[in-house]
This record gives structure tokens, sequence and C-alpha cells, in this order.
């Protein structure tokens, strides 16, 4: 068999966009869908919407127990499709992501049985504990939309995000990402500890039932494929590439790494999504700068010999000294 | 340095960089305040100049400056205010006793105040009878309160003594224009300089100091160009032609001589005498190179001494004819007022009798003059036994001219082998009649006129020849003044001269021991008289009122046998027959020329006599004085055209300098919007927008989006809607590429009522 049989439903790869208030709609209901389990991440919530929006993948930086899987979760349970879930750990092998061939006696075939990167949204779970190959096979379907496997390339259903997480407190028994692959990742995000207010409101949600399971789609697939095409869609003028662009410019100049072209990609297309999200068919600098640290911080290495501590304050520096024009 | 220069960044020194070379500002307002001591000693040393004690001066001065700056770091401040006065005090007890006793006799407080109150209300110091001790008394003063003041970087205080100084001067007249623009340069320059010392300065504003001394400069030499104004002091030109009796009998206390004149055909007075004279005005003792001064104070009437020689009384009734005359002719020496106001005469110093104010048309007078009649072998055995105060007093020359001037005479002396003084004089005269031609044109020479007259000129007019000879005759020793007043005019009748300001004169007194002073004229008669009734007749001719009494018009009485005026030791004779009778042989055309003004600056004044031919009707009789007192506006000179471009460079510098220009631009910009395309408008409308906001509020910080800035002010200030309704034209514009002609027009129209809202059409900023 040369072609791979579809493993999940497939939707249409190729929808109309969605006008743009209805695509704003769409993600609007999406962000107030998931607020109703997870609380005080408004933030968050909009950039993990704007990047699913944008085609990109994320990567959260936290300790345990934050609240991560719930994220996720009821993302997935939002916008009416596949979650998964791997846990990531020294053990796992590359098949244990993609899906393997298995021999099937009755009819002396191989039959290729799926991985749990097969879901619409995929959180990877302590990615940093796996070997590097488990890691890059991940990384491999994020960056190409499908997964080889003995020779056989099967395409991934869409929309496909992979919410990939990091676990910082266990350095020793982790296997850090190399620099390469976190570019691939749209976005870094931590959640942090939720202040005393949110957190006791958190309490009194999980009394009772969880209220994920309470959760309704709001959103078909189909919407968001549709509005994916949307944000392509959305105008950035010269005058915003050229911002973007100088942006990326100031991190080179200012740091031992700067941003990557790629970088400034993810950058103009999350700020597409963010135009969208706020109702408008073009991009404005606001929304490139809504965008920058999370699309940005991640991708620089600060050294000795740059002002600035850490990505972020970089991309702040940046923010604040390159000119609006 | 004080304490209180406290440089703060690299750019603020105390020195002033100019390539490798840099000098410390402390110098520079040094330098700017001798400048200015320059000024007000210059008129010292002029003084000197004249009346001798340049070395003296020159020492003092030296001595002064050297001492000012061994002491200055030893000496406080109060000290040397202390010393200051004592060197004043000192210098004016030594003034004091040099001034004759008679004349302190005659001291009180009140005449010293009215004295000072005359001297700086334009009396010039070189009517101080002992200038000379004056000037050598106050030096030292005047050079060290600055020069110590300036050293102890006091730089305000040393501008205030010496501006102090220097205003002196220009009160009494003695600084010209042009050293008073220098002076106030040289202020504004140490005290600049001066500041920029004490506070530490940076180059920009050496810059604006630079620029607002050209301003000045330029200031100075344009505004005077403005229709109206007085004469320039840098520009040639300007100033009306001055009619000879402007220039020499009005009588006043100093003589300025002057380029061409003109002569007014009018009568002045009619004489009645029993023989014809000069009519003496005045007389000037002091030459200062430029003109004549008279030294001393005009005294009350009282009788006066006859001459010491031999003398006989000549009873002179003068009429007044012109419509104020402030002066009474008479001739040499009038002793006594037959009748007339005493109580509003007075007796110059020199010996004339001059009334209080002016005599009115009609008004008479009967004087006695004592006329000095000496032999011509008296005088030339008058020998050279001078009295002390005729030597002080007459014999004084410019120093940087006397050379010069004391060698040719020497020659011509010599080649007429000449030896008393009644010798020297009768050579000279004679060596001016036959080597200069007589002119009313003359452009005025720069700097000492009996020099350039003597050695330069060609031609010139009686001032010239006389001026000329007492400076020859002094140079050789010989006592002599400058006299003024008239010829003897035209004779009506047996015992009557008509005198019209045109006999106006100028002529030379020469002292004999036991003889007192005789008169000489250096002039030469014929071309004078020529061009006086040459005149006449063309005034005559245009029906120029008042030129003519009853008597003159029927023509000049003859006597019956040749009547030869003999003036005193003189080889002058005049006949009265000439006068009268060479009017027809001069065309009117040759007294037009002599009337011409030469003075190029000024086209349109040449038309008078035109005028006169035209109103043949000759009721406009009056209108002789082409001094209209406008100026003719016709295309910029070129002195004009470079002034004016020189004031455009530096206005320009000076209005980048203080930001002046760029403001003016930013005006302009903001209120005036030229239309190209959408995109272009709405980034410009945007521009201007933010520029009034930033004003208004801040300006929107590097990083800040526009959304965000308008953003901001909305919640902090009061924002205008239709600030918020043109950023999000630009942001569409701009970000979405929807530039219309609508959009466009919309946002600039909104920039623009904004604008006038708030600015106004002519707003400031």
């Amino acid at each position: 068999m040369t072609e791979a049989n579809p493993p999940t439903r497939r939707t249409d790869p190729n929808p109309d966009p969605l006008p743009v208030d209805e695509a704003a709609a769409v993600a609007d209901r999406v962000v107030e869908n998931v607020e109703r389990v997870i609380v005080g991440h408004h933030d968050v919530t909009e950039h993990i919407v704007t990047a699913i929006l944008a085609r990109g993948h994320l990567l959260l930086d936290d300790v345990p127990g934050v609240g991560k899987t719930m994220l996720a979760r009821s993302l997935a349970r939002s916008i009416d499709c596949e979650f998964s879930r791997v846990q990531f750990t020294p053990d796992l092998m590359p098949t244990d992501v993609t899906g393997v061939n298995v021999f099937d006696e009755r009819t002396r075939e191989f039959e290729f049985r799926p991985g749990p990167v097969f879901g619409n949204v995929v959180l990877a779970d302590e990615i940093n504990r796996a070997p590097p190959k488990t890691q890059s096979a991940l990384l491999e379907a994020m960056e190409e939309a499908q997964v080889t496997v003995d020779g056989e390339t099967y395409k991934l259903d869409q929309p496909f995000t992979v919410i990939a997480t990091q676990n910082d407190v266990e350095a020793d028994r982790t296997y850090e990402l190399p620099i390469a692959e976190i570019d691939r990742f749209a976005k870094r995000l931590t959640l942090g500890y939720p202040s005393p207010e949110d957190e006791s409101e958190v309490l009194r949600r999980v009394t009772g039932g969880h209220p994920i399971e309470e959760l309704d789609a709001v959103a078909t697939a189909e919407e968001v494929i549709a509005a994916r095409e949307t944000v392509a869609d959305v105008t950035a003028e010269e005058a915003v590439r050229d911002y973007v662009t100088r942006l990326a410019n100031y991190t080179r100049d200012h740091a031992d790494l700067g941003v990557s072209p790629r970088g400034s990609i993810a950058l103009l297309r999350s700020a597409q999504a963010r135009a969208v999200l706020d109702g408008r068919d073009y991009v404005v600098p606001d929304d490139v700068q809504s965008e920058a640290e999370a699309v940005l911080a991640h991708r620089v290495r600060t050294g000795a010999e740059s002002a600035a501590q850490s990505g972020r304050e970089l991309i702040a520096e940046a923010l604040d000294s390159v000119p609006v024009e | 340095m004080s304490a209180d220069s406290t440089p703060s960044d690299a750019s603020v020194k105390n020195r002033l960089s100019l390539g490798d070379a840099s000098v410390s500002y402390h110098h520079l307002a040094v330098g700017s305040l001798a400048v200015l001591m320059t000024t007000y000693l210059s008129v010292l040393f002029h003084v000197t100049d004249i009346v001798g004690g340049t070395t003296t001066l020159l020492g003092l001065v030296a001595a002064t400056l050297l001492a000012g700056t061994l002491i200055a770091r030893r000496l406080r401040p109060k000290q040397a205010v202390v010393l200051a006065a004592v060197l004043l005090a000192l210098g004016l007890v030594g003034y004091y006793l040099a001034v004759p006793s008679a004349y302190l006799v005659a001291m009180s407080l009140g005449k010293v105040v009215s004295d000072n109150v005359a001297l700086l209300t334009g009396l010039s110091v070189l009517r101080m009878t002992e200038v000379g001790a004056w000037a050598l008394g106050v030096a030292p003063a005047m050079v060290f309160a600055p020069w110590y003041l300036v050293l102890r970087r006091r730089y305000a205080l040393a501008v205030g003594a010496a501006g102090t100084a220097m205003g002196f001067f220009v009160l009494t007249g003695d600084l010209s224009s042009f050293l008073t623009l220098v002076g106030m340069l040289a202020v504004t320059a140490t005290l600049g300089f001066g500041t920029l010392a004490r506070r530490g300065g940076t180059p920009e504003q050496v810059d604006t100091l630079a620029v607002v001394l050209v301003a000045m400069i330029l200031l100075a030499s344009t505004v005077t160009l403005v229709p109206g104004g007085g004469a320039s002091p840098i520009l040639p030109g300007g100033g009306g032609t001055p009619t000879v009796e402007d220039a020499f009998v009005s009588n006043g206390e100093r003589m300025s001589i002057v380029g061409s004149i003109r002569l007014s055909p009018k009568v002045r007075f009619t004489v009645e005498s029993e023989e014809p004279g000069y009519w003496r005005v005045g007389a000037y003792d002091r030459y200062d190179g430029n003109g004549w001064i008279r030294t001393g104070e005009a005294r009350d009437y009282g009788p006066q001494p006859a001459p010491p020689g031999r003398s006989r009384a000549v009873e002179q009734t003068v009429t007044v004819k012109a419509e104020r005359m402030a002066a009474m002719p008479a001739m040499w020496r009038p002793t006594r007022l037959e009748s007339g106001d005493r109580d509003n005469t007075r007796v110059s110093p020199l010996g004339a009798f001059d009334p209080v104010g002016a005599l009115r048309e009609g008004e008479q007078y009967t004087v006695v003059s004592r006329v000095p009649d000496p032999s011509e072998r008296q005088l030339r055995d008058a020998g050279t036994d001078y009295p002390a105060r005729i030597e002080n007093r007459y014999l004084q020359l410019p120093g940087s001219s006397e050379d010069r001037i004391r060698q040719r005479t020497n020659r011509v002396v010599e080649a007429a082998d000449a030896e008393t003084p009644y010798e020297k004089a009768t050579a000279i005269e004679g060596w001016l009649e036959s080597n200069k031609s007589y002119s009313l044109e003359v452009s005025r020479p720069d700097g000492n006129i009996a020099e350039s007259f003597i050695f330069e000129m060609e031609s010139g007019y009686c001032t010239y020849y006389a001026t000329s000879m007492v400076t020859m005759l002094r140079s050789q020793g010989v006592p002599a003044r400058f006299a003024v007043g008239y010829v003897s005019g035209q004779r009506v009748a047996e015992d009557e001269w008509v005198v019209r300001g045109l006999d106006s004169h100028a002529w030379v007194e020469v002292y004999f021991p036991d003889v007192g002073w005789v008169r000489f004229d250096p002039t030469p008669g014929g071309p004078r008289e020529q061009a006086e009734s040459s005149q006449i007749e063309a005034a005559r001719q245009s029906n120029v009122s008042n030129v003519d009494t009853d008597e003159s018009e029927e023509g000049t009485w003859t006597p019956t046998t040749t009547e030869t005026t003999t003036v005193s030791g003189g080889n002058e004779t005049t006949s009265p027959d000439g006068n009268a009778t060479t009017v027809p042989s001069t065309p009117a055309s040759g007294g037009l020329g002599d009337r011409q003004p030469i003075n190029p600056g000024r086209g349109a004044s040449n038309e008078t006599f035109g005028g006169f031919t035209t109103t043949s009707g000759g009721t406009v009789g009056e209108e002789e004085d082409d001094e209209s007192g406008g100026i003719p506006i016709g295309p910029p000179s070129r002195e004009q055209t470079i002034l004016g471009g020189l004031v455009a460079v530096g206005l320009l510098a000076a209005g980048r300098r203080s930001g002046t220009l760029e403001r003016l631009r930013r005006a302009v910009w903001l209120r005036w919007q030229p239309r190209e395309d959408p995109e272009t408008d709405v980034s410009r409308a945007f521009d201007r927008l933010e520029y009034l906001l930033g004003r208004e509020h801040r300006e929107r910080r590097p990083g800040e989006t526009p959304r965000e800035y308008l953003t901001a002010l909305e919640e902090t200030t009061d924002l205008d809607d239709r600030a918020t309704r043109v950023g999000s034209i630009y942001e569409q514009v701009r970000y979405a590429g929807d530039a219309d002609d609508g959009l466009a027009d919309e946002a600039v129209s909104l920039v623009d009522e904004l604008v006038s809202d708030r600015r106004g059409l002519l707003g400031a900023r």
C-alpha cells in the first residue's frame, strides 16, 4: 500500500476564508469558553488561540500542576476536535509518538496504528524528559504537519497544534531542547502560579463536578480552518513588515543570537492572527507589539555583552527603542 | 576662576579654540576692554596732539597700565576705588593749577556746575582753555579704573567705568559716531566674553556673540540709510550742502570745515560807515584738523580796550535785513556799542560782540571800532616778543601734521627770503594766492584740512585758504588765528554798503607785538568777486526776493575818485568798480555752476536753479534752499545692496542660531499642507497632529505606536475626537493600504481645524 489511509476523520483542507468579523467571533467564543475552566490566564488563552489561528505550536514553561493539561483539554473541547496527550519519559520511543505499523495476522498485512500525534490538539507533556530522537520525531511532525513511519508518509489532520510543556524543576533529569528546535515553537508562554483570588476561584470551581466535564464545543474544526484562511489573508503593509524586520535586526545587533527569519515570519503571522482577534483585516504595529515577546523572546540568546539579562528584557528593550513609523 | 564657574559638560570651556590656537575668554574680554579704552583715549590723544603733550600722555597711559597690571592682584577692590578717586582728584587739582588765575577768581560752584553741564550737552572738551592739562589730569584715572577691574575679572564694573568715560566724550561730542560704534561693540564684546569667562561657554555661544556684534555693525550702518535718518557713521554721503553762512558765520563756538558750499545772494544787513572794511563776526583760536574751535567763555558786555598800537575810530551803523542774525558784524576791533541792546550783548573771548540769541530783521546797532592802522615799517619792525598768553594760545597745531607743514612753509618762506613775521605772512599769503585756485566746489578731504589743501588740493575757498595760512604761520612761530565775517559788499551810497550772504568770508589775523591783530586775506580777490557778482545777477534775473535793497537795485555808487581800499599792510586791493560792473560778462549758467552741490549721493539736489527759471513769476523766491529734507527714493545703491545682503545673511545666521528660522519653518509647515498623493497627505496630516499634541501634551515615544499614543492621551487628557479620528484614518491608510482621496481630505481638513483652533493663523511657537 502506497497511500496511507486517513486514520481519523479528515476535514476539508481548503475551505473558503471566513469574513473577519466571523473569524473574530469564533476566536472570541473559544477564548471565552476556555476561560470558563481556566481562571486568570486571559492573556495566555488569547495567545494560544492566536497561535492556533497562525498555525503555530506552543511551548509552555512551567512548574507542574498549574493547569497546562486542563488548558489544552478545554481548548480541544471548545473547538470540537481530538485531544491527545503524550507523557514524555526517558524511555519513550519515537514510534510511541508517531504511531507504528502493526502486522495484522488476519490480513497478513502491516497496518498503521497512528500515535498520539494524530490529534488536533496534542499535549506533549514534559517534552524535555524524552531523548532527543523522540523529541525530533515530534518536531518533524510539527514542522511538516505529517509523519513518516517506515517510509510511509501520513498527513496529519488539521487543525493541528502541539502544546508542549517543559519542566524546569528537575533539570538533572532532562534533555534540554536544542535552540534549533525551540525555534520551531511559534510561542513560548508561562502560566505561572495563579493569584490568591484566582486560586480560590479555581478551588471553588472544582468543588462538585469538574467544570471541564460540562464544557461544550463552541466552534467546529472547519470554522477554525476557515478562520486560519482569514488570518492568512490579513493585510500586512510595508510599514508593518518593515517594523518587524527592524525589530528582528535590533535583536541581532544587541544579542549573541538574534531572531531568525523564521522568527520574523512567526511574528508577522501571529500579528495577523492578533489583528483578526481585534476584528481587523490589516495588521497595525500594536499587533506586532502584542505578539513580540511571546514569539521572539525564546529565540534569542543574550550574552555577557548584551545589556539585557534575558530574552524578554531584550525584546522589551527593542519595543521601546525601535521607532514605529 | 571664580566659584560660580561650574562647567558641566566637556563642550563648556573657558577658552575659545580656533583650530590649534586657543584663547581664554578672559583674555578676549581684556582685549575688548582695551579697544573700548582706546576709543576714549583716542580723544585725549587727539587733544594733546593739538595742544601738545602727546608724549607725556602716552607715557602716563603706559605707566598706568603697567602699574595697574602689577598691583591688580595685590590691591583689594576698596583700596582700588580709593586709589582711582585719588588719581582723579590729583589730576583735577593739577588742571586747576594750570588754569590762569584770572579765570579761577571768577570761578564759583555754580560756574563749575554750569561748565560741566555745558560739556555734557555737546560742548567739546577742546573748548577748555587748558584742555591739555585736563587731558593729562584725567587720563590716569580713566585708564586705571577699568584696567584694574577687568584684570580682577569684574567685567561689568570695568565696562561701567570705561563706559562712563566713553559716555562723557560721547556727550561732549568729541567721540565720532564711528568710534562710538566701535566703543559700543567693545562694550558688548567685553560683557559677552566676560560672561563666558565667568561661566564657561560653548562655541555656539561665541557664535551668538559674533552674530550680535555683526548685527550691531549692520544696524548701525543701515538704520541711518532709512529716509530722514542722520548721517551714517560708516558710509560717506548724506546731509545736505551747507551754505557758507551755515558753515562759518552762524558764529558758533565750533566751526567744522565742509566740502562744497553755496552762497546765498540775499541781503543780510546794510552798513553805514565812513569807510569800507571787513565786517568781522568772530574768530577762532584752536584748530583740530577738522575745523575751528573758540576756547574760553564769553563775558558780559563792557567797553573793550583799543589795540595797543596806532588805530583810528570808525563808527558803523548796522541794520539787519535777514530774518535773524546771530552775530554783530563790525570792523576789528569793536570797542563799544553806541546804540543797541547792551544788556543782550556779550563779548566773545576773542573780542567780538555777540547778541544773546539773535537779532531780528530791522534791528539796528551802532558800534565804534578801533581799526589798527599800523605802517608797514611798524609791522616789519614788530619783532617776535610775544606775550606768553598769546604764544600759549595761538601757536597750537595738531602734532601729527606739524612737521610736514613746517617743512613746506620753510621752503615757501626761504624762497621769499622772508625773515620777520610780517615778511613770512606776506610770503605765505602770496604763495597761497598764486598756487591755489578759487572754487566753491570742493569735496571735503579726509583728515587734516590744512595739510590736504597745502599738499594735495588744487582749489578751495576762503576757509581752506585761511585755515592753511594760519597753520603755516603757526608752524613758523607766528601767532595767528582764523577770523570769519563779511567783506564790505556792494557800495550803494558814499557811506552805505549792502552785504549779502555771498559776501561771507574767512580770513586770517596775525598778531604783532605792540600792534595787535592785523588782518591778512590769502584768498584771491578777483575770482571770488566774480563768482559773487555773477550769482547776484543770476538771482536777480530769476526774481529771487531779498536780493536787493531799494538802493542797491539802482546800481552801485561810484565815487568820483577811484577809491582803493587798502588793507592794513595788505597787498590786496578791492575795486568797487569791478565789483559792480562785471555782471553781464558772466553768463547765468556760470553762476549756476558755482551753486551746484557736488555730493554724488544726491543727484536730485541740482534742480534748484531750474526751479527758479520755471517759476519766473517770482513768488516763491524763498525757496532758494534746496534742502528739501527728503531723500530721493530710487533704486538702491551698490552700498545699500551690499548692506542689504549682509543684513540678510546676518539675519539668517542669527535666525538659524536662535532657532527662529526653524520655528518659522515649523510654523509654516504646521499651517500649510501642499497636497500630493493620499498616503503622503495623511502621513503628513498625522505628523502635524503629532507635533501639535507633542507641544500640548507630550511627544510620542519612539517605540510607541500611534494607537498607543492616542489612547494614552485619551486616558490622561480630554483628547479631541478629531485627533482620534485622524489617528484611525492614519492607521487605515498607512497599515491597511486604504489610501483614498476622501480619507486624505478628511484628515487634512481635520488637522487644519485643529491647528487653527489651537494656534490661530499666526500663533506663536
